[in-house]
């Protein structure tokens, strides 16, 4: 009894995490864009500094009319937004937080392929925003479900390989494994595959810089030009929850997770501190940079990140072969 | 019947209904989409026999990039959201016919070579026993696979060049 | 000098300083615009110093002013004088949808009957109440500031000058 207890427990502990981390980091890309483009951003919503902006969003989407298009496929349209979306919350399912007050790991679920589950998860997650660039019925959306396409296959690979390589360090493909077995000279030893990962990840987000699907001068908004509404919020929502998992992945993978003073006790807050730290990394890298064109996209992934991968790789095999 | 059983049950109908769904869908699009289904309940089948691992690399490889690359192919080719597609028809009773053989040959195969296996309790599909294997028994035909590969990226590269500077 | 990556850093070197920095948001509905001197908010009209000229109206670009007048005689006041006429204003009405605050109406006017007030905040639901009547202008002429003052060195108006050179004559 006290097990199952245990696993709704954790299972509503995802989930809360899963409703409020997104909010957090689209507040902090909110206010955090806005002040480095010395604006002020929200003010009004909740009173102090626009805290409830969000909320006031959800509600407003919540109340618009769902509209589908005369010639989008309706199946395919209505079921994108939610396979964007539950992937990510079954992603966040096996990330875990850290050690809780020495009690125990604070996890969904401990899986003992957890990074593969993870990474799996998450490629799952963008087949969402193909579909409604396919169903959508509109030649906007069509161009950049194309670019979804391309932008996945090419940046599927350095994120596998970066991932790869750290796994291979650790000798684990599980993810608490993996951050328990890392040490500090890992941060240097992996610096490229932390690199490469980080923006194989934007990409397969489409975050700008690398949001060329997209892309609104050009595209409208790519494949989520007809969605509006709860439809288009599951979508943000998606991205955001996106944002959640590439960060904590990150953490978990490269940054050593609940490593710091007193982990056994504040582990967790460690690792929430770390993935905050990489969300608001997600979001600078979006202010400073401009889009990246199409074909940059794609050079970049092919020329750069996949060479640098393979020689991570190479080189943690000679890591752990001697 | 165990729960187990069950559930392998349902995704095994699931896998047979979406893949004949895939196969006799009117537009390409809904098919490759159905093909995600089916590919899904297959890697929950591989879960079920505790071959986490296989599972994954499954979502991960076919589901995640596959799966995208048809449709991607689909893409590049035509418009494909309306209108009926051409290949359906055409050979559509020869295809079926022979999809029906192999699969009968195949599972004849299966049936031949692993009646009565029983993979209770056996930790067979972990990342460690899959790697133990690949790298003790499997070896020569590991590396005779990824020669193949190499030889199919080679050629790939040759004919996608042919068009312009030959 | 141009190396791999120096447009990423720079971006980030950017975005950062403004992080740091106060935001330069104007918070106008809370917060009150401080406005430069000589803004251009809304032009007042002095109507008793209008002649009816129609230099306004006839140099406006967008021809966004409408003025009707009719001629009143004043009596001579001495035995024997001439009768004078006086042009008054019926109509004065400025139409703000219009009105491209390019300030010609008031460079132009002799007599000093139109000013820019630099109050701004004048929306209406209805386009047609943006054309503010005679009435309407008049009041705007309360919220007229002063004329701003000279710079320390600058040289003084003409008149000024003749003004005190008769003084000193006086």
């Amino acid at each position: 009894m006290s097990e199952l207890v245990d696993a709704v427990l954790r299972c509503l502990l995802v989930l809360g995490a899963f409703l409020t981390l997104p909010l957090l980091v689209g507040q902090m890309e909110h206010k955090a864009m806005a002040h480095m483009q010395s604006r002020v951003g929200p003010m009004a919503a909740g009173g102090f500094h626009g805290w409830a902006q969000l909320v006031a969003d959800g509600v407003k989407f919540v109340q618009k009319e769902s509209i589908v298009p005369g010639a989008a496929d309706r199946k395919v349209f209505e079921l994108a937004p939610a396979v964007a979306l539950v992937p990510y919350l079954v992603a966040l399912l096996a990330i875990p937080l850290g050690p809780f007050f020495g009690q125990g790991n604070l996890v969904g679920q401990d899986l003992d392929l957890g990074l593969f589950f993870v990474l799996a998860a998450m490629s799952v997650g963008v087949l969402g925003t193909l579909m409604g660039g396919l169903g959508s019925g509109n030649k906007y959306s069509y161009i950049g479900g194309m670019r979804v396409a391309a932008q996945l296959m090419s940046y599927e690979l350095p994120m596998v390989l970066a991932a790869a390589s750290v796994a291979m360090l650790a000798g684990t493909l599980s993810l608490i494994g993996i951050a328990e077995a890392w040490e500090p000279w890992w941060l240097l030893a992996q610096l490229p595959g932390l690199v490469v990962f980080f923006v194989a990840g934007l990409a397969e987000l489409q975050r700008p810089p690398f949001d060329a699907p997209l892309a609104d001068a050009e595209l409208v908004m790519g494949p989520l030009t007809e969605y509006g509404g709860m439809r288009f919020a599951m979508f943000l929502l998606a991205e955001y929850a996106g944002i959640v998992v590439l960060a904590g992945l990150t953490t978990v993978l490269f940054l050593g997770g609940w490593a710091g003073p007193w982990s056994d006790q504040l582990g967790w807050v460690w690792t929430l501190l770390k993935i905050v730290l990489v969300s608001f990394l997600v979001i600078w890298a979006r202010v400073a940079y401009p889009r990246l064109r199409e074909d940059q996209v794609n050079s970049l992934a092919w020329k750069v990140l996949v060479p640098l991968a393979l020689a991570q790789i190479a080189f943690t095999t000679v890591l752990v072969v001697w | 019947m165990t729960l187990a059983e069950l559930v392998f049950l349902v995704l095994a109908v699931i896998a047979v209904g979406s893949a004949l769904l895939s196969m006799t869908s009117g537009q390409l699009v809904h098919s490759a989409l159905w093909l995600v289904v089916t590919l899904g309940a297959v890697a929950g089948c591989f879960l079920l026999m505790t071959a986490e691992f296989v599972a994954w690399v499954q979502v991960l490889v076919y589901v995640g990039s596959v799966v995208v690359l048809v449709i991607f192919a689909l893409m590049l080719t035509r418009q494909s959201t309306g209108e009926k597609s051409a290949e359906v028809t055409g050979n559509r009773w020869l295809a079926a016919i022979l999809g029906v053989v192999a699969a009968i040959g195949l599972g004849a195969t299966m049936i031949a070579g692993f009646r009565g296996e029983e993979i209770e309790g056996r930790r067979i599909g972990t990342a460690g026993s899959i790697g133990h294997a690949l790298f003790t028994d499997w070896v020569l035909p590991f590396e005779i696979l990824s020669g193949v590969l190499l030889a199919a990226l080679v050629g790939a590269i040759v004919i996608s060049r042919s068009g312009s500077d030959r | 000098m141009a190396w791999w990556g120096k447009g990423l850093v720079q971006g980030l070197a950017v975005t950062w300083k403004n992080l740091t920095r106060r935001s330069v948001t104007a918070r106008y509905p809370d917060v009150e615009p401080d406005l430069p001197p000589r803004s251009r908010g809304v032009i007042a009209l002095q109507e008793e110093n209008c002649t009816s000229c129609m230099l306004c109206a006839r140099e406006c670009p967008s021809w966004c002013i409408t003025i009707d007048s009719h001629k009143e005689i004043i009596p001579a006041t001495t035995e024997g004088g001439r009768d004078r006429s006086q042009n008054v204003l019926d109509v004065f009405d400025i139409d703000y949808s219009i009105c491209m605050y390019c300030s010609i109406c008031i460079e132009v006017c002799p007599f000093d009957a139109l000013h820019w007030s630099p109050e701004f905040a004048y929306a209406e639901g209805d386009l047609k109440d943006l054309t503010h009547d005679m009435n309407r202008l008049r009041t705007w002429m309360g919220t007229v500031p002063p004329p701003q003052a000279l710079d320390a060195k600058a040289e003084q108006g003409k008149e000024l000058e003749s003004f005190r050179r008769s003084e000193g004559e006086a």
